[in-house]
């Protein structure tokens, strides 16, 4: 039952999965709660971008999509803020500009291939040992993010205008936590797909946020949600022979659903 | 006395519409400032300016220091109009609310001594019993009650409130005044409010402002009465603005001074 985890190609695949999936679970949880959870999808699309760069100029799809992204997250931000256009204007106008220039560059670039393929609905188990690495860095840094910046990153999420009143610079908040994800964005669409990234930010926090208590307790629980989606996901789709994308976002579903019945039979924060 | 707040010729358009132009006043430390004015009339605005969440033209300095370099901002307790969650699920304390409004000195835990300084101030505005319950269950007047403890936590010189009381009931808007008539009364603190309620910050208060637009008039109450500036502001309304205040409170709603204001209207 567990002989697929003698492969080292599944072994580094779960690993760099766990280590997204916790890190955008985490992350997610400041997205949804400051009402950003789309910014993923946004970014995602623009990925689209990177990796059609990456196959015009044969470079790596990950390491060309990381500034486009940044760069389109940055977009997002300016246009809310300089603009005044609402953050999921902002995110549509920034997410079909990313698709459509991906789109293009993609038919430059010869069309569909496999690799793209790949790319537009993840393959975990053809995660490098560098990409693995880059996950690891990548959670350490949100990590370190975390504990260094905790109560920062509450306040600010919770009341943006009081936390600017006890000398918090909320814009700044609000760019490294857009720029950490838009790196957890990139690492991520190896793992689910360029399709299904939000998801890995979305429906974990929010399947914490309906049981919990605490706001450490919806950390604690989404970073959870997040890496058991990952095992409980690889295990079936290497039992079931599907793709593995779909099934960890199937078992994410599954245990937001799971969540949303325990809240109901009593086991919430809900009024 | 030492000046607090310090506005000189600050104007501010949200788009091409002015909100607020040339705007200058001094308020000195002790002093309670009711801000009153019409909706619309760019109260809040002003308050935003004064605290750096909106940039517009001009100088303000906080406690002499030009605000752009501000640093001190636990001497500054500040509660918005609105309560900062409406719909969405913030799984937060009424405690660690409270905590938002200490600088942060004990990492991501909670020290000893912040807890005890959260817990004094949920004491005063009598939500202590509300510590553990989550903030967002709370009603609309407990929440504000636990975001004035939020503001007062950290012993500000300097309060800065906007429409505090508007989702209080009567005797917790009673306390809620009491509460900062003490704060400026016995701690010195200087108070900045925006309200309608001025029958009830009528007694409290030492100065008025009037905003709109413009500082139509700042001064203290009994000034405030014989301003020919206020009087031709609200023109034919003044008298029966003060009248249905007067009618409604049994008192001149700007002070016992105001006798003469509040029946003969012969300055206003």
């Amino acid at each position: 039952m567990l002989e697929f985890l003698s492969y080292s190609f599944v072994q580094r695949g779960l690993v760099a999965g766990t280590f997204v999936a916790v890190a955008c679970a985490l992350l997610g949880v400041f997205l949804v709660l400051k009402r950003l959870s789309l910014i993923g999808d946004g970014m995602s699309h623009v990925c689209l971008t990177g990796v059609a760069v990456a196959l015009l100029t044969s470079t790596s799809p990950v390491y060309m999509s990381v500034p486009i992204v940044m760069a389109a997250s940055v977009g997002i931000m300016k246009l809310t803020q300089k603009f005044k256009i609402y953050g999921d204007a902002a995110i549509g106008i920034v997410s079909a500009a990313g698709l459509s220039v991906g789109l293009l560059l993609t038919s430059l670039a010869g069309g569909f291939n496999t690799d793209l393929l790949g790319y537009l609905f993840g393959s975990i188990l053809t995660v490098s040992f560098s990409e693995a690495v880059l996950c690891a860095v990548l959670l350490g840094i949100v990590l370190l993010c975390l504990l260094s910046f905790y109560r920062y990153l509450v306040s600010a999420c919770f009341d943006a205008p009081f936390a600017h009143t006890r000398g918090i610079s909320v814009q700044t908040v609000n760019t490294v936590l857009v720029m950490i994800t838009s790196v957890a964005v990139v690492l991520a669409f190896k793992v689910v797909g360029i399709f299904l990234i939000s998801a890995l930010l979305i429906i974990p926090p929010v399947a914490a946020l309906l049981i919990s208590r605490t706001f450490k307790q919806v950390l604690w629980l989404a970073a959870l949600f997040g890496a058991v989606s990952v095992w409980v996901g690889v295990w079936i789709s290497f039992v079931c022979n599907i793709p593995s994308g779909a099934s960890i976002i199937l078992v994410n579903l599954a245990i937001l659903l799971s969540s949303y019945l325990w809240s109901r039979a009593g086991g919430t924060n809900a009024r | 006395m030492s000046s607090v707040l310090k506005a000189q010729n600050v104007s501010f358009a949200y788009t091409r519409v002015p909100v607020l132009e040339h705007v200058s006043f001094d308020v000195q430390a002790g002093d309670y400032v009711g801000i009153i004015g019409p909706n619309g009339g760019g109260k809040t605005t002003l308050l935003k300016l004064l605290l750096g969440l909106e940039r517009g033209e001009g100088n303000i300095a906080l406690f002499g220091v030009p605000l752009a370099n501000f640093k001190d901002w636990h001497k500054i307790g500040y509660l918005a109009q609105k309560s900062p969650v409406s719909q969405s699920r913030f799984p937060i304390s009424a405690e660690e609310v409270v905590l938002m409004g200490l600088p942060n000195r004990c990492g991501s835990e909670t020290c000893v001594s912040e807890l005890k300084q959260v817990h004094e101030a949920m004491q005063k505005t009598r939500t202590r019993q509300y510590a553990g319950t989550i903030f967002h269950d709370l009603s609309i007047g407990q929440q504000q009650r636990v975001l004035l403890a939020r503001a007062i936590v950290s012993q500000p010189e300097l309060l800065i409130l906007d429409e505090p009381s508007t989702a209080l009931d009567a005797q917790s808007r009673e306390m809620f005044f009491d509460l900062l008539g003490e704060l400026n009364k016995k701690h010195g603190v200087t108070i900045l409010l925006i309200t309608h309620d001025t029958g009830e910050v009528g007694k409290h208060i030492s100065k008025f402002m009037y905003v709109d637009k413009t500082v139509i008039f700042f001064g203290t109450k009994q000034e405030f009465c014989h301003s020919e500036a206020v009087a031709k502001q609200l023109g034919p309304f003044a008298q029966h603005t003060i009248d249905h205040l007067h009618n409604h409170h049994g008192h001149c709603p700007l002070g016992e001074d105001c006798e003469e204001c509040a029946h003969g209207g012969k300055h206003a």
